[in-house]
Order: C-alpha cells, then sequence, then structure tokens
C-alpha cells in the first residue's frame, strides 16, 4: 500500500503525530517559545504551498514554475480587502481563494495544449507579470510601499492575537487541505490526474476528458496558494511585492522535489525539513553568507535530479 | 512647430540606436539558448548565469579582483574562454546525466543551477554593484563616434553592433559550412539516427555548449561595459528576455534568434519609451507568453515532430 493511504488511513500512524503537533505550543521551550512557535507556523504554511503545488506537477505532471503567483494573489486579496472593508478573515479568505481558482482557471485554460517546458514557461512568465502588476498599479497595490496594517485573523468576533492561536489556525488549514488533497488522490478525479500525468494521449483514448480534469486540478492548485496567501497577509500583517518573487515558486518546488513529486506525505516532509533548515541557516551562517543560503537549494535540486529523481518517498507507479 | 518635429525625431533615432544596441546583446544570448534547444530540446535555464559569469570574470580580471590586473583584451578573452568550459562543465557535470531521464528532470536540474551559480556569484562577489575601472577600459569606447544633432552613438555600441554582427555571421558559416555544424544539424534533425551515423553526440554538445556559452560570455562583457554595473542577478533578468526572443523568433532556430533579439530590444527600448517605462520589463513576458499561446512554433521555427 502506498505510503499516502497509510499514513492517512492507520490510526497507528497519524493519531500520535497528529498529537504530536497539537501539544508543540505549550511544550516548555522557554525563551525560544515564541520563535519556535512562528517557525513552526511557517512550516505549517509551506506544507499548505507544497500540497497547493503538488497537486499540478505531482498529481498531473505538468511543470508550474509561478505558483508564488496564485500565493501572491491570494495574499493581496485578502489583505487588500481586510485594509479597506475590515472583514473579517472568514469572509475575505472565501473571497481570495474563490479568486485565486479563477486566476488558475484563467492561466491554465490557454495552456491546456501546451507541452510541458512551454507550460512551464508560460506559468513562469504570469507569475512575474503578476509581480509587475503588483509593483505598478499603485492605486490597486500601494506598489513598492507594500500594503501595511493589515488586521490579524479573527474567530467569532475575538481577533487572534497570541501565537499559539495562529499556529492552531494554519494546522487547520492543513488539515482541511490534506482531507481534500487524501481524498481526491483516491477518486475518480485522482486517477483521471495520475492517467494524465503517465500519458496525455493515451488517457485521452480511453476517454479521460483531458482538459475538464486539468482545470480542475489548476482550480484547485490555485486556489489552496490562494488560501495560504490569504493566511499570510493576515498572519504578517504586511505585504509586498518583493514577497512574491520567482525564488518563491523555487523554493516550494524544492519542498515536493525533495519529498517526491505526487507524494502527499513527501510534500510534508519536504517542508518539514527544509524550512527549519533555512531558518537555521539563516542565523548560523555569518550575514554576508546568510543571502546566499539558496545556494545549498539550488544544489539540492541538482543532486535530488541526479540521485534520487523521484524524491525521498518515491511514488510508486503501477 | 518644427523644432518640436525635430526633437521628437531625434529622440525617435535615439531610441532606435539604443534599441538596435539592446537587441544585439539579446540575440547574442538568444543565440546560446536557441543552439542547446535545438540540439537536445533543453531549456538551459542557466544559460544567464553564463552571461553574468562573463561579465564578473572579465570585471575581477581587468580591476584586479583576483589580485592581478590584466590588460583589457587578454582578460576579456581568458573571460570568454571560461565562459566556454564553464558551459561546457554545465552540461558534463548537470545535464548529460540526465540525457535519458524525462525532460522535466533536466528542466528542473536547470533551473537548479541557475540558482546555485548565481548564488555562488553572490557569495564570491556580493550584492553591491561593480562597475569597470575606467582607467583599466579603453577610453575611446565612451567617446561618442558619431554625432547629427542630437542624436549621439559611441564608439561602444558601435563595438557591440559590429562584434554582434560579426560572431552571428561567423556562427552561420560554422553552422552551414563546417563538419561539427553539419552534426549539430544532424542531432537536431534526429539524435538516434545521427548517433548510428557516427556523429559523437557527446562531442557535438559539448561543442555547442561551447560556442553558446562564449556568445554568451562576450554578451556580458558587452553589457557590462555598456551599463557599466555588474551584479549577481543581472543574468536572471537578461536571460528570460533572450530567452523570450529565442520563442519569438522559433526556438531552435539561429535567424530566428537574432531576429527575435532584435525585435524585443527594439519593443523594449520604444515601449518602455513611448507607451510605460514601468511595464518594460513585462514586454518581453509578454510577448514570450503571447507567442508561445498563439503560434508556439515563432517566426522561424519548424514544426517538431511531437506537439509544440
Amino acid at each position: 500500500m502506498h505510503l499516502d493511504d497509510r499514513l492517512f488511513s492507520d490510526k497507528k500512524l497519524y493519531l500520535p503525530l497528529l498529537a504530536a503537533v497539537l501539544v508543540l505550543p505549550w511544550l516548555p521551550m522557554g525563551t525560544a517559545g515564541p520563535y519556535v512557535i512562528r517557525i513552526a507556523t511557517l512550516t505549517l504554511l509551506y506544507m499548505v504551498l507544497a500540497q497547493g503545488l503538488n497537486v499540478v506537477p505531482g498529481f498531473t505532471g505538468l511543470l508550474d514554475l509561478g505558483y508564488v503567483g496564485f500565493f501572491g494573489i491570494g495574499a493581496y486579496t485578502a489583505g487588500l480587502l481586510t485594509v479597506h472593508y475590515q472583514w473579517s478573515l472568514w469572509l475575505v479568505l472565501p473571497l481570495a481563494v474563490l479568486n485565486g481558482a479563477l486566476w488558475g482557471v484563467l492561466r491554465g485554460a490557454p495552456t491546456l495544449r501546451l507541452s510541458d517546458d512551454y507550460f512551464a514557461i508560460v506559468t513562469f512568465g504570469f507569475s512575474e507579470l503578476i509581480i509587475l502588476v503588483l509593483k505598478n498599479e499603485l492605486w490597486l497595490t500601494r506598489g513598492p510601499m507594500g500594503v501595511p496594517g493589515i488586521a490579524r485573523p479573527d474567530l467569532f468576533g475575538r481577533v487572534l492575537d497570541q501565537p499559539w492561536q495562529t499556529y492552531y489556525l494554519i494546522l487547520f488549514f492543513l488539515l482541511l487541505v490534506l482531507w481534500v488533497v487524501v481524498r481526491i488522490r483516491s477518486s475518480r478525479l485522482g486517477r483521471a490526474w495520475f492517467a494524465i500525468r503517465e500519458d496525455e494521449i493515451a488517457a485521452e483514448c480511453v476517454g479521460v476528458n483531458v482538459a475538464h480534469y486539468k482545470i480542475i486540478a489548476f482550480a484547485l492548485s490555485a486556489a489552496i496558494g490562494a488560501l495560504a496567501g490569504a493566511f499570510y497577509a493576515r498572519w504578517f500583517r504586511f505585504i509586498h511585492p518583493d514577497m512574491f518573487k520567482f525564488w518563491e515558486s523555487i523554493l516550494i518546488l524544492c519542498l515536493i522535489v525533495f519529498g517526491g513529486m505526487g507524494s502527499i506525505t513527501g510534500a510534508l516532509i519536504g517542508a518539514l525539513v527544509l524550512i527549519p533548515l533555512t531558518e537555521i541557516l539563516r542565523i548560523v551562517l555569518p550575514a554576508e553568507f546568510s543571502s546566499a543560503r539558496y545556494l545549498i537549494f539550488g544544489l539540492l535540486i541538482v543532486v535530488m535530479m541526479r540521485w534520487r529523481p523521484a524524491g525521498l518517498l518515491p511514488v510508486e507507479r503501477e | 512647430m518644427l523644432n518640436a518635429l525635430l526633437e521628437q525625431s531625434s529622440l525617435f533615432l535615439q531610441q532606435l540606436v539604443n534599441g538596435v544596441t539592446l537587441g544585439s546583446i539579446y540575440a547574442l544570448i538568444a543565440v546560446g539558448y536557441t543552439m542547446v534547444y535545438g540540439v537536445i530540446q533543453l531549456i538551459n535555464f542557466a544559460h544567464g548565469e553564463i552571461y553574468m559569469l562573463g561579465a564578473f570574470l572579465s570585471f575581477s580580471l581587468v580591476s584586479g579582483f583576483f589580485g592581478i590586473g590584466l590588460p583589457f583584451a587578454l582578460a576579456v578573452t581568458i573571460a570568454v574562454l571560461v565562459c566556454a568550459l564553464a558551459g561546457v562543465l554545465l552540461d558534463v557535470v548537470a545535464y548529460r546525466p540526465l540525457r535519458k531521464a524525462p525532460r522535466l528532470a533536466a528542466l528542473i536540474t536547470a533551473i537548479g543551477m541557475s540558482i546555485f551559480l548565481q548564488n555562488l556569484a553572490l557569495l564570491i562577489w556580493g550584492a553591491q554593484i561593480k562597475s569597470f575601472p575606467r582607467e583599466a577600459v579603453p577610453a575611446f569606447l565612451f567617446a561618442p563616434a558619431l554625432q547629427f544633432g542630437d542624436v549621439v552613438i559611441s564608439w561602444l555600441q558601435i563595438v557591440i553592433l559590429s562584434v554582434a554582427v560579426i560572431l552571428m555571421v561567423f556562427l552561420q558559416l560554422i553552422v552551414h559550412y563546417t563538419k561539427i555544424g553539419r552534426a549539430m544539424r544532424a542531432i537536431a534533425q534526429d539524435q538516434t539516427a545521427a548517433a548510428l551515423m557516427g556523429v559523437n553526440v557527446n562531442r557535438v554538445v559539448s561543442f555547442t555548449f561551447a560556442l553558446g556559452s562564449g556568445l554568451g560570455g562576450v554578451a556580458g562583457i558587452l553589457v557590462g561595459l555598456y551599463y557599466n554595473a555588474v551584479y549577481p542577478t543581472m543574468g536572471y533578468f537578461a536571460g528570460i528576455k533572450a530567452f523570450a526572443a529565442a520563442v519569438l523568433g522559433g526556438i531552435g532556430s539561429i535567424p530566428g534568434a537574432i531576429l527575435g533579439g532584435g525585435i524585443l530590444g527594439l519593443a523594449e527600448v520604444f515601449g518602455g519609451g513611448y507607451i510605460s517605462s514601468s511595464y518594460s520589463d513585462g514586454i518581453a513576458y509578454a510577448v514570450m507568453i503571447l507567442v508561445i499561446l498563439v503560434k508556439p512554433t515563432g517566426l522561424f521555427g519548424r514544426l517538431s515532430r511531437d506537439k509544440a
């Protein structure tokens, strides 16, 4: 049985893990507590992003190099709506998700017939154009000044201002996303995606409506990215066009390459290992090297592709 | 009225000169993308970093960053040769082991190498913008060569254009009239068949990388001089624009890359001057996306046997 199915169906596996994640904020950590919780929150956020990206390259086999664009769309949709109308998180979040999904479809629809590398280039160009719009449409996004002072997340009218509260919030979103992708993975939809990934023409020939299923994948992937963006805007409370650069797309791609493209567990492990590692490197390395820490990510990608192209947890292919 | 008209037309001419200069640089880089793609169907994302390397190496050798300052001509020659070698190494170390792997794996590796090299440069040279020391560069380059009213053409612009033209002619001669050029075209048509006919595929691919990377290095040096600015991310932006130029011309086609580079250089300068300066970078992305969506074979591209 595949690890993804085992992890999410075997109580002996997932209950202890869930318990560990739930008690984390309450462990005695002394003064390091808030910092550890911050990194844990960031890791969970990247787990959500990795799951969202995984839907397109992992499940349907199309390389998305501009995933951060949807993260940015979600963040700006939620951030701007919050700043202008002071709406609750639970109102702006669905709107951000819908806007993300809309752009996922708009970007995806014209690319349906493109081969892998052309698809990758279009996704890349799309996210670069998004950054340009964020930078230049001052009337909407305030451009390089960024959007400061975004309200914190809220729940039933109460503001979530404690680190452990935002930690549980993103944990809730992660579990929600995991529930969706795990269910889809073993559904008719998931099987259609895998068929497209293995051989698009063969899938078409046996009656899989390739265009239809690809569009669903684009919408879902973008929606998850926008969800993460909306959370990010309300958690970090400041957004800026530079936060959504090409780098971020590559970082998220690195997470799923490391864990194994197409593997849900792999995407989780990728984030679990690499995100805390980035933060540790930031502290450990002297200042002049810390900006070059992405060097390790570049090298990691190259090494993984050379020796473990299917990642640490390869997806079994029947 | 007449004055305004004259002013307009001299602005136009100046933009034209700047656009042609920029375009010939894009063409030099784009040729590297297109040759590699033609031969092994790989978008060599790290090509922009080779271009950046050319700029940094020539800067370092001229200014004595590594301890010794070399004469300009010698420094430039060494920089170009090292770029060619770096291109070959890039292929041998990163891409060759993946020749039989799915294409996606090689593409992801190329992105990894691009990030690796960019950050390596950041580590070695730092993020600050470096400028060529004026005294180490032949002074005539920055002097105006021709002047018509307000329109100024510097020697450097003339040098850039003529270097680009000479190298392109040279490249066409290699590809069309030498044995190794014929081997390159054979591999581009059908790698397996070429190998069966006794073409040493690995050697020809290495040669292609050397040629493309050498040209990329030349472009890097010229840009480093032209803008008098060398920095680690310069290859990222120039690389994307040159890649867009290659796509526009039809990826795999050398004349296409040259024409695409020219069009894109002009479009960027005129678009920046007459439409919107803040979106001048966006022109390249928009052109790239539109060409891929509407006519993936570009201006001169052939229909490949795979779907586009």
